[in-house]
């Protein structure tokens, strides 16, 4: 007894959203609370002295308005015909530092693209083939995909990057690993960012086709005698267009979410492009990459949606084929995730009980011995010690962010049909390392920065579990017999709404801990999180990466902690994201 | 007395657009509908699907406003508005909800659940013992009160509903297709039970079934909807024998029935 959302409606919200998120970028310059002209001089001259002069000639200059509205209507103009201004480190017009990066950034999403596709095939074909026969429990070989699947969707690009890093490029020199001069320094990055993402994508088409391998046509067709072959290709098909518009999203995110790829090879795309600039305080240019890369979002999930419409038809697209949230993951033994967790916990504990700042510079980058099991850092610090206490912040950081983003995601979720689209939809197509570039450009670096993009990010599928879960509360036949009984609004959300809700969102926001300690170690990575001398896993990992050669066993263990976090976080959903039937 | 009456009520929903860009086309799903309940009448409401059945109810139960003419209860205005509102309105007309497997929370008790709109409804007088009369004029066992609904079997469960509704004492309960959920044996002891309980209640019955025979079984006087229009109405018998629309035969055909001569 609900009214339908007009479609009006949610176009308009998401413009608004859009529009909203634009004028946000345009005021960036004057969020930061003082004089932009007094952060361009700072921004050139690092610690020199700023007189009234030259603070006058940059405004000139660079034709800087006195106050943010008309700065952001200015920009905004400019930006509309193409001039997104200019740099206030390098002095050239923003356009001409954005156009050859997206050109890197392009052809390398386009490369991971192919990976993706590849992986995600090589993923899904094997269990659309176990559903398209007659058993009804798949057989062992479909299983061990759906448990590769699992675990290549939850490889952290980080980490994955830094092992393929250490492994390929540098162990076996098979091929280069720093720069863009050709196709060969391609392949790294695109098997970095591209083996997650078709994970991801295959995930995506697997649950599609569970739901798909139970519809009443699949009996038909196979009690018609149709062919094998003929199904799988049916299943895969119908699976696929439903889960179009997400996989488009993910694909949507390699332009976006390359950063860290992009760092770590040196390739000089977007990512790298806004990574530095956000790092210089220089915001017109951050500005230019987060606008180029909302719009490329926006157009991919925009695309994505209309494509399924066309696949579909009007009356298909109009049935909710699939839940969006991630309802059901695969379930794997219980005795995996946990013996992973074990086999975390120990080295963690282990480290927890030495001492992570001694500095011993006649021991520094020793290899593992019995001493420091680890070995240790480039200032002779126990790497075992920083691994320990860089999980306790990494995860702990981790933790309270998830809490946070609990609360918010309730309080957002539990709201009707005003939540429904708009910001939360955007966050939730953003790639997580921009929210934390732009948060940085404006706040500087910092764990707190770190901490407030993780917060961000965290509360969005939350809020998105909630009202999902919220949703189906509402379509209830209890829900509508409770309002005839004349329930409030009051009655309904403490009777039937929380109820229903906090007990499967509390087990999914313990789910998305790993995960967001990910996103964490990424921006400590990156140098947007944690300070360099903080023990935290993505700062050490950034450290350890200047040592590769001296010291190949210096990022062994933050890449693996951030390879188990990872498959952790996979399994996780499986474990305790699980509704208890009703 | 006339409780519930609409006179000339009109609904019209917006219909799935031929092409992307075109305009939308509006589906006229109640056109003109009158209809009167008194005090204490058992009426029913039949049609096909789509016949306009459920948003009648919908407009009744003041969930939705018409688009023309106007729903009255003893006189008053109704129209949707924030439950506190509208709470006389919800302690005269009960609802029993459609499907029995879904209209209850599967965290409340039995208790809980007929409960509910006692104290939503603000109804004064000792709770306790009105939810043990409501499980008792429903052949509950006030045993059960702690229990789950989900331990319950099927007609329970129904039973359960009709509780609910019973509870604040209303003047009218208004059933939406209570026995499609239900198998054959059950259906029957529903709608005896409903008739039963209306009577000893004194309260106005509004059933709303597709099934001609479920209406004369539980009604006394009925209603054929038809394409949004009521097509015709009266003492259930006489359209049961003599039916004067097309809908209404219809209706009867669809009635199943053992061939002559098949014997058990």
């Amino acid at each position: 007894m609900t009214g339908r959302p007009h479609r009006l409606g949610r176009v308009g919200a998401l413009a608004c959203a859009v529009g909203a998120l634009t004028v946000v970028v345009a005021a960036l310059p004057w969020l930061r609370g003082d004089d932009p002209a007094r952060s361009v001089l700072r921004a050139r001259l690092e610690d020199r002295e700023i007189d009234p002069a030259a603070l006058a000639a940059v405004r000139s200059e660079l034709h800087l308005a006195g106050n943010p509205l008309q700065g952001a209507a200015d920009w905004l103009i400019a930006a509309a015909r193409g001039d997104f201004g200019t740099s206030w480190v390098a002095g050239v017009p923003v356009r001409d530092l954005l156009l050859p990066a997206a050109g890197a950034s392009a052809s390398l999403a386009a490369a991971a693209s192919v990976v993706a596709v590849v992986v995600g095939v090589a993923l899904v074909a094997p269990v659309a083939w176990a559903l398209s026969g007659e058993r009804r429990s798949p057989g062992r070989c479909a299983r061990g995909v759906r448990v590769a699947g699992a675990v290549v969707a939850a490889l952290s690009e980080v980490a994955l990057a830094a092992a393929l890093l250490i492994l390929v490029g540098v162990r076996w020199r098979l091929v280069p690993v720093a720069g863009w001069f050709g196709p060969s320094y391609m392949l790294l990055p695109a098997l970095a960012l591209g083996v997650p993402t078709g994970g991801l994508f295959a995930r995506l088409v697997v649950i599609a086709a569970d739901v798909t391998a139970e519809e009443p046509w699949v009996r038909t067709w196979r009690a018609v005698g149709c062919g094998r072959i003929t199904l799988t290709a049916g299943i895969v098909r119908r699976a696929v267009t439903v889960a179009v518009p997400q996989v488009a999203v993910l694909f949507a995110g390699l332009l976006g979410g390359a950063v860290v790829v992009e760092q770590m090879f040196a390739v000089p795309g977007l990512g790298r492009l806004s990574l530095q600039a956000a790092l210089a305080q220089d915001l017109p240019v951050v500005q230019g990459c987060v606008l180029t890369l909302v719009l490329a979002g926006t157009a991919a999930g925009a695309s994505g949606i209309v494509a399924q419409r066309v696949m579909l038809g009007a009356a298909g697209a109009a049935a909710t084929l699939v839940p969006a949230a991630p309802a059901r993951s695969l379930r794997p033994r219980r005795r995996t995730p946990l013996v992973m967790a074990a086999v975390l916990t120990a080295p963690i504990l282990a480290g927890l009980l030495r001492d992570p700042h001694g500095v011993r510079l006649e021991q520094r980058l020793s290899v593992p011995s019995w001493a420091y099991p680890l070995g240790t850092d480039p200032v002779g610090r126990d790497v075992l010690a920083r691994f320990g206490h860089g999980a306790v912040l990494t995860i702990g950081l981790a933790a309270a962010v998830t809490a946070a983003g609990l609360l918010v995601g309730l309080v957002v979720g539990l709201r009707g049909s005003a939540a429904r689209v708009g910001v939360v939809d955007i966050l939730n197509a953003l790639p997580f390392v921009l929210i934390g570039l732009t948060i940085a450009a404006v706040l500087g670096p910092g764990l707190v920065s770190a901490a407030i993009s993780a917060a961000l990010v965290a509360c969005v599928p939350i809020v998105v579990h909630t009202r999902s879960l919220a949703a189906e509360v509402r379509a209830s036949g209890y829900h509508q017999a409770a309002v005839l009984a004349g329930a409030g609004a009051g009655w309904i959300l403490r009777r039937h709404l929380l109820p229903a809700v906090i007990g499967p969102v509390l087990a999914y926001a313990v789910t998305r801990v790993p995960s967001t300690a990910l996103a964490i170690a990424a921006l400590g990575f990156l140098g947007i999180g944690a300070g360099h001398d903080t023990p935290e896993w993505g700062a050490e990992l950034s450290v350890a990466l200047d040592y590769l050669e001296r010291a190949p066993t210096l990022a062994a263990a933050p890449v693996l902690g951030l390879i188990l976090l990872g498959v952790l976080a996979g399994f996780a959903p499986a474990e305790l994201g699980q509704r208890p039937a009703d | 007395m006339t409780l519930l009456t609409a006179a000339g009520v009109t609904k019209r929903y917006p219909a799935a657009r031929r092409h992307p860009l075109g305009r939308r086309p509006v589906r006229t799903v109640l056109d003109a509908v009158d209809l009167a309940v008194s005090a204490g009448e058992r009426l029913g409401i039949v049609g096909g699907s789509g016949a306009g059945k459920s948003t009648l109810l919908r407009l009744l139960l003041a969930v939705e406003a018409p688009d023309a003419g106007e729903v009255r209860f003893r006189g008053r205005l109704l129209r949707p508005a924030a439950p506190g509102r509208l709470r006389w309105f919800r302690r005269e007309v009960q609802f029993v909800a459609q499907d029995p497997y879904a209209a209850f929370s599967p965290r409340m008790t039995v208790r809980d659940v007929v409960s509910e709109p006692l104290r939503c409804l603000r109804v004064p007088g000792d709770h306790p013992r009105r939810i043990d009369e409501s499980l008792r004029a429903v052949q509950l066992d006030p045993a059960l009160a702690s229990r789950l609904p989900s331990t319950l079997s099927g007609g329970q469960r129904q039973r359960l509903a009709l509780a609910r509704a019973l509870a604040p004492r209303p003047a009218v309960l208004v059933a939406d297709e209570p026995i499609s959920a239900l198998d054959a044996p059950v259906r029957v002891a529903v709608l005896d039970l409903l008739r039963e309980v209306t009577v000893a209640t004194g309260s106005a019955l509004v059933l709303v079934a597709h099934d001609l025979a479920a209406v004369r079984r539980a009604c006394t006087r009925v209603v054929v909807l038809d394409q949004g229009r009521v097509v015709e109405s009266g003492p259930v018998d006489q359209v049961f024998r003599t039916p004067r629309s097309a809908a209404a035969r219809n209706l009867i055909e669809a009635i199943p029935r053992l061939p002559s001569g098949v014997t058990r």
